[in-house]
């Protein structure tokens, strides 16, 4: 058989021949991709329980595999990183591959959240929410590691807590000091910030705008993170 | 002319008051030409864009949620905002208000507890571009253009979250909304102020804002797919509508040049610097030097 989504299989599981010849009848070209048997044993069926659980992964199991969202995935299609694939992370959720998934640990953070996926899913599974708390559980469980999205998240997050709106010069400053981009020089950013400076637009560091009356919404935003396991940075 | 039953609310977001200053500034001489009444909700917060939301839902939920009871309790039945990532989170919040039993009455726990107002869930959030379209309509649009754009291609980005999801923004499905796969409200006003609009593949793709630092390969990537389109398309400028997507194309155009070439550079602007310079106002009024990337050529040779 022809195999669609090959990159889906490991190198070491496919038979690729120059030339295929069963029962006396050429079958090289297309047909001539086999994968090899294998078994597996290990599945986590907890797993899309945990995801199931969490409110933005709730439609999870709504899911019957069509692939609507990975054939108009920004990221697959349009950016071309055929690895990224919510079809196929939503399919290893579902049945508890977490081994497999584990494999996709610095790739599922990737997805921006453009949204074209819950736009277009036949089955009302928000693709991109479910995506994301897929990453989220297999990072609680310690199967994958913290990566520059979660680190995204998490810093935007502590910037607007302590005042209520963005600052967002501060953001990308202490973004870009903890992770070093590459082509964030500092020559770069002081370019960016004389224009901006210049533009008189920003107000950041202790001048930085705040919204009245923050105080009281911070404390049940507070209580709010914590119940959902969220360690403030400070 | 709105009706005057319909009081409408604006929320600027975070990025109006920062980086997108310069859509905020021409925004507002729009709306005062064209009659649109701009009642800001003042001590506004974070929407929660699409990063609250990786971390915890209710959070997600509660951020807009106090934004729309602020504005509710303005007695405006509509929100405008002005950037696709704030649409989203509210449109989302009123989703999960209607469809979501248990998160509503967590939601008004948090309300309650914050000394915040309650809310309906009946607030309907509109982007300014469809405001500017639909409330007015494109006949009074004409009737202010005394400086056509006559001659100028312009390459509209809409970006990803202005109509998605459907489901959420009711794009496509409610009056007065534009169409998800095909949206076409900024090329209906450009072309009313008498710029061309180009047609080009890439208007509705993401532009890999929600992660211009933290993924700079995709982000730098799309920039370019949309840049390098719009300058297949024959198009002198590129008009935007989101601040995060205005200004995350603009912080690449250095590395998309380095990258590709000069060639495919066109400078962006939002969208209302344009229709500002077609009701006569000046490049300096609609605060074109504010942008990083450089429009001011390129007009000016067009002679604006
Ligand atoms: S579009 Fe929806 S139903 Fe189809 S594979 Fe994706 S999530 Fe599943
Ligand atoms: S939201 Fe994420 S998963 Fe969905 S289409 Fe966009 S990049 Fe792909």
């Amino acid at each position: 058989m022809p195999i669609h989504e090959k990159n889906l299989i490991e190198k070491e599981d496919l038979l690729e021949k120059e030339k295929a010849v069963v029962d006396g009848v050429d079958v090289s070209g297309r047909w001539n991709t086999f994968i090899r048997e294998r078994l597996l044993s290990d599945y986590h069926e907890d797993f899309v329980e945990e995801v199931k659980s969490l409110p933005g992964g709730r439609t999870v199991t709504n899911c019957w595999q069509c692939g609507t969202c990975t054939s108009g995935c920004c990221l697959h299609t349009d950016y071309g990183l055929r690895e990224f694939n919510p079809r196929y992370f939503i399919y290893l959720a579902q049945i508890g591959n977490v081994d497999e998934l584990k494999k996709y640990g610095d790739v599922i953070w990737r997805c921006i959240s453009c949204n074209k996926c819950v736009e277009r899913c036949p089955k009302g599974v928000k693709v991109e929410e479910v995506v994301h708390n897929i990453d989220e559980v297999l990072r609680r469980r310690g199967v994958t590691e913290d990566t520059p999205g979660s680190r995204w998240d998490r810093t935007y997050l502590d910037n607007i807590m302590a005042t209520g709106v963005l600052d967002e010069l501060g953001l990308t400053l202490k973004y870009v000091r903890a992770e070093k981009p590459e082509d964030f020089t500092r020559g770069f950013m002081a370019r960016m910030a004389v224009k901006i400076i210049r533009n008189g637009n920003i107000r950041t560091g202790p001048i930085r705008r705040r919204t009245r009356g923050w105080k009281k919404m911070k404390k049940v935003a507070e209580d709010i993170l914590e119940r959902d396991g969220y360690a403030s940075a400070k | 002319m709105p009706r005057q039953n319909e009081k409408m609310a604006y929320y600027p977001g975070c990025s109006m008051d920062g980086l997108g200053k310069a859509y905020q500034k021409s925004t507002e001489v729009v709306f005062r030409d064209l009659d649109i009444p701009m009642n800001r909700i003042k001590d506004y917060n974070c929407c929660g864009a699409t990063e609250v939301k990786n971390i915890s839902y209710d959070l997600s939920v509660f951020l807009p949620t106090r934004n729309l009871a602020l504005a509710e309790s303005m007695g405006a039945g509509t929100v405008i905002a002005p950037c696709n990532g704030c649409v989203y989170a509210l449109a989302r919040a009123n989703k999960s208000i209607s469809e979501d039993a248990s998160s509503r009455q967590r939601l008004s726990g948090y309300l309650q507890e914050a000394g915040v107002p309650q809310y309906s869930g009946d607030v309907e959030v509109k982007h300014v571009l469809e405001v500017i379209r639909h409330s007015v309509g494109l006949d009074a649009v004409k009737a202010r253009v005394s400086r056509p754009l006559s001659g100028l291609k312009v390459a509209c980005y809409y970006g990803c979250l202005y109509t998605r999801p459907k489901t959420y923004t009711g794009a496509g499905m409610k009056e007065g909304k534009d169409n998800p796969e095909h949206p076409h409200f900024m090329d209906d006003l450009l072309q009313a102020a008498g710029a061309t609009t180009v047609e080009y593949p890439v208007k509705t793709i993401c532009c890999g804002g929600g992660h211009t630092i933290a993924d700079r390969e995709v982000s730098v990537g799309f920039s370019a797919a949309i840049l390098n389109e719009a300058a297949r398309a024959g198009a002198d400028l590129v008009a935007t509508m989101c601040p995060l997507g205005q200004v995350n194309i603009e912080m690449n155009i250095s590395k998309i040049t380095e990258q590709y070439g000069a060639e495919i550079i066109r400078p962006v602007v939002y969208f209302t610097q344009l229709l500002g310079l077609s009701f006569g106002h000046s490049r300096r009024e609609m605060a074109l030097h504010e942008n990083i990337s450089d429009a001011n050529g390129v007009l000016k040779r067009m002679g604006y």
